[in-house]
Parts: C-alpha cells; sequence; structure tokens
C-alpha cells in the first residue's frame, strides 16, 4: 500500500501507483527521500474560493453519508424502537443482556482474536515460499482472486464445499473417504432387531440373540429389520430356516424379517424375506472367548459343526453394521464460525500475502547475508532478521484485516444456514436483523454505534500513521 | 496465464506488485551441500504450494461444475463425479436464468448500480484529491486528517440515518439512492488514494503550467488527470469491483425491482439445496466481470487494494 | 414467512393438484361491489407474490380495473415484506393496500398508525364473509383492519404413496397411529418415515402449532398465542413431549437427527420425491409444487393426507396473507371490498394457486379435487381453524430467523430431551419479544 516500504531497487517514480501514492516516498527506514512539497502551491496558487469549489462535491457527500449518520445514529440510539420514547443508555444495556446480541458480540470477539492472525500468518508463510520459486506470479494470482470476487459468491462456493452430505460437499467427501478407506462401512447400517424377537444390540454396534443356545437345539434366529428391500446385496436369496442341526452344531438364519408390501408373520421366515449374506457370525462361550467364527449363506443361513457341550452366545459382527462416517457437520452449531473463518481465509490470505510480499522484496539482502555470514540458521535468520524487519508491514496487515472482520456480515449471512445463524452471529449481521428485520432501529442504531466505537483505535493508528509519514 | 495478463495491462502501470522478484536467481550463493539441500527443500516447497493452489482453485471448479450440472444431478452426487460422466454436463441452468425475467433485471440493476457510482466516485474524489494536493486553503490539513479518519468508518452507523433520510427524499429502494449511498461512502478511500498521489506528481510541471497562466480547471485536466492516470485506473477498477460484488447496500436500499444480482441469490440462499441450479450458475455469471476486469486489470486492482489498506 | 422462493413455484402449487381440469372459469362478471368511478384514480398494492402467483393476482385486480377505471400497480416485496414496508413507512409513502404475510405486522403497524382502518364497503364484506375468527384476526383493539385474501393450508402430512405400499401401511387417523404403526412399520421396512425441514424454522412452528392445537384445543392456541398462559404452561410441555416421540428418533428422520436440522424446505420434499429418502414430509398445501418439481405427480405418486388429531379433533391450522389499507387515498377501501367478495376470490380460485378463507367461497369454485377438499376442511372446522401462531406473535418471535420460537424449536430438534426446559427458553424469549 500506500505505506509499505518500498523496494529500494523498485522504481518509485511517477509510474507506481503504491510509489506515487506517498508523499514523497518514504525508504525502507522510513523516512522521505525528496525533498519535494507538495501542496505547497505557491505565489500563483488559486484563490480559497476555487479550492472550495473543488472540494464542495466530496464535502456535501462526505456530510451526508458519514458525519451525519454518526451524529443521527448517536441520537437514535437513546431512544426506543419506534422512536417516539427517550430511553438513555437502555438500548445499551440491552446490547449486552439480550442474549442473541451477547452470541453475537461472543462470536465478533472470537473472530478478530483468530481470523487475523490466521489469516496474517498465512499471508507470511505464502510470501516466503513463493519467493524461492519461478512460478510466484501464477501462484499470487490463483490466491488473491478470491479477492476479486464477491463474498457472496465466495460464500455460495464454501456453501457447496461445507454441505453436509458427503457425497455432495467436497469437505466430507475427502474426509469420508479418508476414514472409510481405514475404516470401512459394514453392509447392513440401517440394521435393527426385530422388536420382540429376543434379539438385542451389542456393544460395538454389533447384535446378539438375547437367549443361550446349546449345540443341537433348535435353530437360532435372529430376526433383523430397518433394511430396505433395495439395499440388500443381490446375491440374498429367499431365507429359509436351517434344518434341526446335529448333535455337535448350532445352526441358524440372519434374515430380514419384513414382507414386502406388509404382512407375514413376525420373527418367522416368511416366503418373500430373504436372508442377509455375509454377516459374520461368532459362537461365544461362557467365558466371553470367541468358540468359533463363521459366515451366513446367501439364504442368511450358518451353522457351527463340532461345537462342545455348553451355553453360547450367539453375536453378530459389529462390523457388517458400522455406520459409514458422516463427516464433520461443518455448518452445526459447534463449528461454523471456524467454518466460516476457513472461508475467510481463503478470501484473504492472498490480500495479505500480496502486501507482505512487497514487503520482503524491500528487505535488504544485505543484511540477511550478514546474518548467514555470522552463521546464522534459515530460522535464525527468519526470526531475527525478517520479522523484525517486516513487522510495520505485519502491523498494516494485521490492523487492515482486524477492520474487516470486525465489520464482517456477507460471509457470515451466507454461509450459515438458517438453523444456525443465530450461532454463527456477529455484531454486523445482528445490527442488520434488528434494524431492518425487527425494525428496532434504537437498538441497531446503538449496535452501530457499537461497532463505530470499536473501529476507533484503528482510526487514530491510521492518522497516526499518516501524520507520521507526512511531517 | 499470468503473464498474458501481465502484458495486457497498459504499460506505464509499474511494477506488478504480483510479479515478486524471481527468487530461484535471487537466492545467495551456497555450497554445494546446501544447494543440494536446498533444491530437495525446493521440491517440498514445491509441491506444497501446488497444493495450496489446488486448495484455492479447487472449490471455484467445484462452483463452475455445479453451475453445469442438472438440479436432480447436483441433488444426488457430487460435482467431481462428472470426472467419470462429463456427458452429463449441460447449460440448462444457465439457459433458464436467461429466461428468468428477476435474474436478467438484477444484472442490468447492477450494471446500472454500479458504473455511474464507480464515474461519480472517480471524478468528485479527482476534484478534491487535486484541491488537497496542489490548493492553498486554511485548514486543509487538519480537513484531511479527518477524511483519513473517515476511511474506517463502518457503513453500518449510516444505515439507519440514510434510510430515514432516503425515505423523506422518496428514493429509498431506488438505484439513485444505492448509488448516491456508494459514493459516499467510497470517497474517503478515493480522495485518499488520488490525493496522495497527486501529491506526488512533480512540482515543476505544476509550476510551469500556472506560470503559464493555465485555469486551475485547465491543469488539473491537462497535467494532473494524464499523470494520474495510472491511479485513476487503480480506484476505478477497485471501486468497480466494490460496488459490483456488494450485498449490504443492496439489502438496505434496493427494492426487489431494483436489486442487483447480489441481493437477489442472497435470496436464493434460504432454499439452498433446492435452488443449487440457480445459485450456483447465478453467482458463476455475477463473478465473470470480476474475473475478466482481475484478470485483465489485476496489477490496478492489486494495487488499488493494497492501497486500501486499513480502511 | 419464507416459503415463497422468487422464481416461484408457489403458483401452481395447488392447482397442480389433483386432475388439473381447464381453468375455464370466466373471470368474474358479475358485478363486484365497491363500485363508483375511480377512472384516473391510481392505487398500488404491494405483496410478496412473483411468478405465477403474482401474474394470477394481477388478474384478479385487472377485473376491478376495468370495472372501476382505476389504475392498479402492483409491487413485489421480496421476501422481506417487513424490511420492505418498514422503511417506506418511515417514509410516508407506503403502498395503498398492502399484504402482510403476519398479523403479528399487522398488529405492529397498527401500533404504528401505519394503518388505516377498514371503513365502508369493505368492512361490510369483512363482516359478511368472514367467519367472527378472521374479523378477530384481522382487528386491533375492535378496529377491523385485515382481510384474509389468501389461505395457505398447513395442516397436510404429505406421502409417498409408493412407500407405504412397499410397507404395507395406510395413512393414519391418529397421532399415535402416525407415529406407533406408520412410523414404525415404514422404517421397519427399511424406508424413513419423515424427511425434516429442520433448517427452515417455520417449518417446525407449524409442527408445534398443529399438535398444539389439536391437543390443547383452540381456547389454550388463543390464550398461548396471546401470551395470556406462559409457554412454562403443561399444555406446552405436553405438545414438546409428544413432538419428541418423532423429533428424538434419530432414525424417524431422513439424515438423522444432524441431517433434520440442517435441511431447509423445500429440500425435505425433494428427499421424499426426488431422491426417495424418505416416506413422509409435513408441510403445507403448497407443498405440491416442491414435489411437482421434484418429479412427482401429484395425487398419484405424491398424496397428502389431513394431520392427524392428536387430540379429539384433528387440528386445520391456516396461514395466509392479510390485506391492509396503509393510505387514506380514494379508491383504497373500494379495492379491498372488491378483494375481499367471493366474486373476486371465485376468479381467484379458478386461475388456479389459491385458496381462500372466505365462507361465501364454495368448494366448486376450484378447479381441482384436492384444493376441493382442502378448502372443506376449512369451512367445516368452522370457528375451530386456527391461524398459524407463530405469525401471529411479534416477528422477533416467531418469524426470525435465529431467534426465538424458530431458533428454540431447532435446539429442540437437535436435543429433543428436556421438554420443560424447552418451554422455559420459549416463554425466556416470549417475555423479551412481547
Amino acid at each position: 500500500m500506500a505505506h509499505t516500504p518500498q523496494p529500494p531497487d523498485a522504481d518509485g517514480g511517477a509510474g507506481t501507483v503504491p510509489g506515487p501514492a506517498d508523499p514523497g516516498p518514504p525508504g525502507p527506514d522510513g523516512t522521505r527521500t525528496d525533498e519535494q512539497e507538495p501542496g505547497r502551491a505557491g505565489a500563483l496558487g488559486p484563490p480559497s474560493w476555487l479550492a472550495l469549489a473543488f472540494l464542495l462535491p466530496a464535502l456535501l457527500f462526505l456530510g451526508a453519508y458519514m458525519l451525519y449518520p454518526i451524529g443521527f445514529s448517536v441520537y437514535r440510539s437513546l431512544w426506543d424502537a419506534p422512536g417516539t420514547t427517550f430511553v438513555g443508555i437502555d438500548n445499551y444495556i440491552r446490547m449486552f443482556t439480550n442474549p442473541p446480541t451477547f452470541v453475537a458480540l461472543r462470536n465478533n470477539v472470537v473472530w478478530v482474536v483468530v481470523a487475523p492472525i490466521v489469516v496474517t500468518v498465512a499471508g507470511l508463510i505464502f510470501a516466503v515460499l513463493t519467493e524461492r520459486i519461478r512460478w510466484a506470479t501464477a501462484f499470487k494470482l490463483v490466491v488473491f482472486m478470491p479477492m476479486a470476487v464477491s463474498f457472496l459468491a465466495s460464500g455460495v462456493i464454501f456453501r457447496l464445499v461445507y454441505e453436509q452430505d458427503p457425497e455432495r460437499g467436497l469437505a466430507n467427501a475427502v474426509i469420508t473417504t479418508v476414514q472409510d478407506t481405514v475404516a470401512p462401512a459394514g453392509d447392513y447400517p440401517d440394521a435393527s432387531p426385530r422388536d420382540g424377537s429376543g434379539v438385542e444390540p451389542a456393544d460395538g454396534g454389533g447384535f446378539r440373540l438375547g437367549a443361550e443356545v446349546t449345540p443341537g437345539d433348535e435353530p437360532a434366529m435372529v430376526p433383523l429389520v430397518g433394511i430396505a428391500a433395495d439395499d440388500l446385496p443381490g446375491a440374498a436369496e429367499p431365507a429359509r430356516a436351517p434344518e434341526a442341526p446335529a448333535g455337535d452344531a448350532v445352526a441358524g438364519t440372519v434374515w430380514l424379517d419384513f414382507t414386502p408390501g406388509g404382512g407375514g408373520t413376525e420373527g418367522a421366515v416368511d416366503p418373500e424375506e430373504r436372508g442377509l449374506p455375509g454377516v459374520g457370525v461368532r459362537l461365544v462361550d461362557a467365558d466371553g472367548a470367541t468358540a468359533a467364527t463363521t459366515e451366513t449363506a446367501d439364504d442368511g443361513t450358518f451353522a457351527f459343526e463340532g461345537v462342545a457341550g455348553g451355553a453360547y452366545t450367539v453375536e453378530l459382527d459389529p462390523r457388517d453394521f458400522s455406520e459409514p462416517y458422516a463427516g464433520v457437520t461443518w455448518l452445526g452449531p459447534t463449528v461454523v464460525t471456524p467454518a466460516i473463518i476457513g472461508a475467510y481465509l481463503w478470501v484473504w490470505a492472498g490480500f495479505a500475502m500480496v502486501l507482505i510480499a512487497a514487503g520482503l522484496s524491500a528487505i535488504p539482502r544485505d543484511a540477511l547475508e550478514a546474518a548467514r555470514v555470522d552463521g546464522a540458521t534459515e530460522w535464525q535468520v527468519f526470526r531475527r532478521v525478517t520479522v523484525p524487519l517486516l513487522s510495520p508491514v505485519l502491523m498494516v496487515v494485521f490492523v487492515t484485516l482486524m477492520i474487516y472482520v470486525l465489520k464482517i456480515f456477507d460471509l457470515v449471512f451466507v454461509i450459515a444456514p438458517g438453523s444456525v445463524q443465530a450461532d454463527a452471529n456477529v455484531l454486523a449481521v445482528e445490527m442488520w436483523r434488528v434494524a431492518f428485520g425487527a425494525n428496532d432501529q434504537g437498538l441497531g442504531s446503538a449496535l452501530a454505534v457499537f461497532l463505530l466505537v470499536l473501529v476507533v483505535p484503528a482510526m487514530v493508528f491510521q492518522i497516526r500513521r499518516f501524520r507520521r509519514e507526512n511531517s | 496465464m499470468s503473464d498474458d495478463a501481465a502484458t495486457t495491462a497498459p504499460a506505464g502501470a509499474g511494477p506488478d506488485p504480483l510479479a515478486g522478484p524471481d527468487g530461484a536467481e535471487g537466492a545467495p550463493r551456497r555450497s554445494a551441500a546446501a544447494r543440494a539441500a536446498a533444491r530437495l527443500g525446493s521440491g517440498a516447497v514445491q509441491l506444497l504450494l501446488v497444493l495450496i493452489a489446488l486448495f484455492w482453485l479447487v472449490p471455484t471448479l467445484g462452483l463452475f461444475v455445479s453451475s453445469l450440472r442438472a438440479p436432480a444431478d447436483n441433488a444426488s452426487s457430487g460435482w467431481w463425479t462428472v470426472l467419470a460422466r462429463p456427458a452429463e454436463l449441460t447449460l440448462e441452468n444457465y439457459a433458464g436464468l436467461l429466461d428468468n425475467p428477476t435474474f436478467v433485471g438484477s444484472f442490468w440493476n447492477t450494471v446500472l448500480i454500479t458504473v455511474p457510482s464507480t464515474l461519480l466516485i472517480v471524478a468528485i474524489a479527482a476534484l478534491a484529491g487535486y484541491a488537497f494536493a496542489w490548493m492553498e486553503f486554511p485548514g486543509r490539513d487538519w480537513l484531511f486528517l479527518g477524511v483519513v479518519g473517515l476511511l474506517v468508518v463502518p457503513i453500518q452507523v449510516a444505515l439507519v440515518p440514510i434510510a430515514q433520510l432516503y425515505g423523506g427524499a422518496g428514493i429509498y429502494g431506488s438505484i439513485v439512492g444505492v448509488v448516491l449511498f456508494h459514493v459516499g461512502f467510497g470517497l474517503p478511500f478515493a480522495i485518499f488514494l488520488l490525493r496522495n498521489f497527486f501529491a506526488a506528481i512533480p512540482r515543476d510541471l505544476l509550476e510551469a503550467a500556472r506560470m503559464d497562466g493555465g485555469r486551475e480547471l485547465t491543469i488539473f485536466r491537462r497535467v494532473i488527470l494524464p499523470l494520474g492516470g495510472p491511479a485513476i485506473a487503480s480506484l476505478t477498477i477497485f471501486q468497480f469491483l466494490w460496488v459490483w460484488n456488494d450485498l449490504l447496500v443492496a439489502l438496505v436500499f434496493a427494492d426487489a425491482a431494483n436489486q442487483p444480482m447480489t441481493k437477489a441469490l442472497q435470496a436464493e440462499m434460504r432454499q439452498f439445496g433446492a435452488n443449487i441450479d440457480v445459485i450456483s450458475s447465478g453467482a458463476f455469471i455475477s463473478m465473470v466481470v470480476p474475473l475478466v476486469v482481475f484478470f485483465a486489470f489485476q496489477r490496478y486492482f492489486v494495487q488499488g487494494v493494497m492501497a486500501g489498506a486499513v480502511k | 414467512m419464507t416459503e415463497h422462493a422468487w422464481r416461484l413455484r408457489g403458483g401452481v402449487a395447488v392447482a397442480a393438484a389433483g386432475a388439473l381440469l381447464a381453468a375455464g372459469c370466466a373471470p368474474g362478471d358479475g358485478g363486484a361491489p365497491g363500485g363508483g368511478d375511480l377512472q384516473g384514480v391510481q392505487l398500488k398494492v404491494a405483496a410478496k407474490w412473483t411468478g405465477v402467483e403474482q401474474d394470477n393476482f394481477v388478474e384478479v385486480l385487472s377485473a376491478f380495473e376495468e370495472e372501476t377505471g382505476a389504475t392498479v400497480e402492483y409491487e413485489p416485496t421480496g421476501e422481506d415484506t417487513g424490511a420492505y414496508l418498514g422503511p417506506k413507512i418511515e417514509a410516508g409513502e407506503p403502498p395503498d393496500v398492502a399484504l402482510l404475510p403476519q398479523p403479528g405486522l399487522l398488529e405492529e403497524y397498527a401500533a404504528q398508525d401505519a394503518l388505516v382502518p377498514l371503513s365502508g364497503d369493505a368492512a361490510a364484506a369483512l363482516e359478511e364473509n368472514y367467519t367472527d375468527y378472521w374479523s378477530d384476526l384481522g382487528s386491533v383493539d375492535g378496529e377491523p383492519y385485515g382481510i384474509l385474501l389468501k389461505a395457505a393450508h398447513k395442516s397436510i402430512v404429505w406421502y409417498r404413496p409408493e412407500a407405504f405400499d412397499a410397507a404395507g401401511v395406510q395413512p393414519p387417523q391418529t397421532w399415535d397411529d402416525m407415529v406407533g404403526t406408520t412410523a414404525s412399520t415404514l422404517s421397519d421396512a427399511g424406508e424413513t418415515p419423515f424427511a425434516m425441514c429442520g433448517a427452515s424454522g417455520w417449518t417446525l412452528t407449524d409442527w408445534f402449532e398443529n399438535v398444539y392445537l389439536s391437543q390443547a384445543g383452540p381456547d389454550k392456541y388463543d390464550q398461548l398465542t396471546a401470551h395470556e398462559i406462559p409457554w412454562t404452561d403443561d399444555s406446552v410441555v405436553d405438545a414438546l413431549e409428544t413432538m419428541a416421540e418423532v423429533w428424538g428418533e434419530g432414525d424417524y428422520m431422513a439424515g438423522g437427527t444432524d441431517g433434520a436440522v440442517q435441511t431447509d424446505f423445500p429440500t425435505c420434499v425433494t428427499q421424499v420425491y426426488g431422491q426417495q429418502d424418505a416416506a413422509m414430509v409435513y408441510e403445507a398445501d403448497f407443498v405440491a409444487a416442491s414435489a411437482a418439481e421434484a418429479g412427482a405427480t401429484v395425487g398419484d405418486t405424491a398424496q397428502a393426507f389431513p394431520f392427524p388429531a392428536v387430540g379429539d379433533a384433528a387440528p386445520v391450522v391456516v396461514g395466509g396473507d392479510i390485506a391492509v389499507a396503509m393510505s387514506e387515498n380514494e379508491g383504497t377501501q373500494e379495492l379491498l371490498a372488491y378483494l375481499a367478495s367471493p366474486e373476486a376470490q371465485t376468479t381467484w380460485a379458478g386461475l388456479g394457486g389459491y385458496l381462500s378463507a372466505n365462507s361465501q367461497v364454495q368448494p366448486d369454485a376450484y378447479t381441482d379435487e384436492f384444493t376441493q377438499q382442502l378448502s372443506q376442511t376449512v369451512l367445516d372446522a368452522g370457528e375451530d381453524v386456527r391461524y398459524d401462531m407463530s405469525d401471529q406473535v411479534p416477528s422477533q418471535f416467531g418469524a426470525t430467523e435465529g431467534r426465538g420460537m424458530w431458533a428454540v424449536l431447532q435446539d429442540f430438534l437437535r436435543d429433543p430431551g428436556d421438554p420443560e426446559a424447552t418451554a422455559q427458553e420459549l416463554e425466556d424469549a416470549a417475555q423479551e419479544a412481547y
């Protein structure tokens, strides 16, 4: 910007915008480098009234759109919603006690603390890294591009990215793909036990037969429901109850106990019901140790042969019933603010990067070389030389981001779905909602004034910096 | 691509702020071992930067591809599945938008709001910037400091008062109201930028012109405006995009008949899942103009944004 | 009330239902009341309708123009009527007639003296054509201001017959049947019973209103609406507990609890009729348009049953737009009188996408069987019909994103574990708003 240190070798002549934007472009040390006295028009200068004529349109606009509104907002904030009753500082008290406004305030604090730092750090990293590559310009162009499009469009882009359904949202698609590679989902995630059948949920998401079985008993029947007939594997065949097992055998059937179109007897294998193939079945003995394992056949039957006497529990392998990982609820109430800050980073990192890169290129190579000659590592050079020399630029970036973050509106308004608007609320959104949704222009004005007060330090920073550079 | 963009920019705009010094060559000489390590490190850095660049590109690509898919496809699968089935891409969404009078109207409203605002801001700020830079009058420095202070005033402060003012003036909801609001809030930055630039114009040129008996308006036209070209270009582009992309001002001051694209699209967001076809194609159309402007005049735009630091 | 989107949809809504007979009804050629020569008079009417809904309304208006010689200009307000009108009122240049989506707004504006009471023929038309409940609804302190012009029937559960057939279930008569038999059998059959539209807060308030009206009765409904009984009343807790029978079952809702809260309207309709991820979706008559857009044929692959009775009687909750006068300009009252007339509304009914609350508009005015049935339920319920509660309470409490009922019920959908705490939160929010 106007006040970024200029590269010493960059021609500070009339060509550059940032250069001449400085009245006498300051060198890296902040001192004026030319003796021009801007504005000293001298004896030939025009009369004051002409200056006023040149300024008049601007002054009218500034008066009408900035000075008058500031005054009016302060005044209006002391009146009630319709503007008929003077309420003093009531609106300001409400601002801090009204829960939705308070949430907005709290979120704004999170934003102001987190976002500028994250973006500045990202900008610094990008700026430093791109110093070393040939395609730096292309990279910067790509990262800077979001600055050109509207926050609305960026918001739409990130609504798509953060879509909950892993089938449609990119972020969750990536996360669940990774997760599913590590722990794949089962074939029957929706299954649940048929009520009253004696099948009960077991630890880890599997199922078990409540009643124990001993070898030679009647077949162990495991009716499950909740699976859509269309979701059964193609191999599934009509279910069948196994023959009565031999004396040293345990047999049974795992099947979908639901006749398409209704009807059928609950807990019994009906003609149109199909077995669940490929379900892992475990025989667990009285000590809790697994005695044998097998898998169901295409008709849902399973059998263990040569089982020693005793009581066993039949358990179904939880892995066959595990739900697919649904991903992160990005736009749920808990992480919506971090998620939107992610989008904010995407938009603003280019800004930070470009300003910091301009600052970097202005650092004298000699200083870096000297440090290296003294045996400093690259990290030390970065920490001890680069960052201190960059600090004025970092400060400008940081303060600029902070001002914009305080006023953040579009991204929050656009990205947060209706049901989490309350959780993602920030002051600027709240101000709009209160003043133009609930038509409470008293509280709305108070919020606007509060926002103004919050940026006053930045105003002071700005004016002091300007005076320092112009004195 | 970036090189093309750089060369299409008119000459005389100064160094491209995106194009830093070529670091690969600028790297200091090191020992062979250090160079090898550096090359290896550089490989890792390149890979990292490629990943970061993808992180920046892919979401936008996602929007674009989504806008080319039928609503039913978007409802049932992710946009990336087109990699396997490119045949399902369609221009239907765009055709639908062009048939949608609300959207087409909002596009023209955006133009009708953006162009006059930008021109007015530049014209008024150029006059004021010149006065602040080269004309003598009492209280000038204090007045200018005031302008600097106004740079950071949040727009929210003006919403309620101006809404009431407009109500009284009968321009609430109209395009005129939106335009004037943008001018009002764009001016501090515009004056700041142009004043600083004009102040750096060599004094001799001005003195000479005044010596020749040039009137102020003539000097302004013949000397200041031509020399200030690059700054004016930066400002124009910056303001153009700023106004084009605005949502908040439109939300408050533009009624349904005069709403720009941003507001029209925002209304659709309430039914995001169901309107994704309109939203994605509409958002993309709203991005096209800014992207073209950005790539064509990127150095001016970047310089404008940089000058906007601490706004 | 945000159910209408820009490229509306809502228009064809009800008309799409059932067999779409050619809308051959001739526009009302019968003499509408109001009369008088209004040659050269210019009137402005503002409503949120766009697309087909706007076209139909303009056609209804044109009969008035022809008859009186007045010119009526229609202005779409956009989604947020309050945000559109507020500044116009402040500026002193409101439209002559506005269609308010909420009686809550009506009260606010009446309190601000922004409305002109109905008089003459308009007041008479309200008196003659509407039941006392509707007259009271449009009145503030006994002064009549508004006429419910266009109703939305909000006591309908939409379902996918194919899913019901696969599970072998029938549309339920009572809430207990719906939860105990219909939903559980669907769930056993592997069909998710409900799609929820939790991201659109107003759909959740509609759930509550139906359950509450049926369970606690119309009197309590009115008391709660007026905040004469607190939200911590046992009847509220009971209603919440009843709702939790569905809302508490993650398996009963498409996408589970998380999905239910994140799905907006009409995406939930798409889940039923497009993706076929669920069997039922509760919302109003205007679901028809979204169902048709999702590829279903209304009356065939998309059908509906009345919201089942939780208590003694099945609820009939109606929402809709209320016409008010905002200026004293000549012709304003005449226009309202015309709009309130059975003639105008019968014309409108013939155009489709319309449901009247006018007792004089007969079911046969509608061109399709489905709307005829809806109209019949409204007429049958008579004085027990209730207007959407969330639209009657202060908008900050009942109709604001992220606020009041919307936000609290969304939290309740997320975790319906503690109805009493939820009732307390509702009461707190109500205290703040009333």
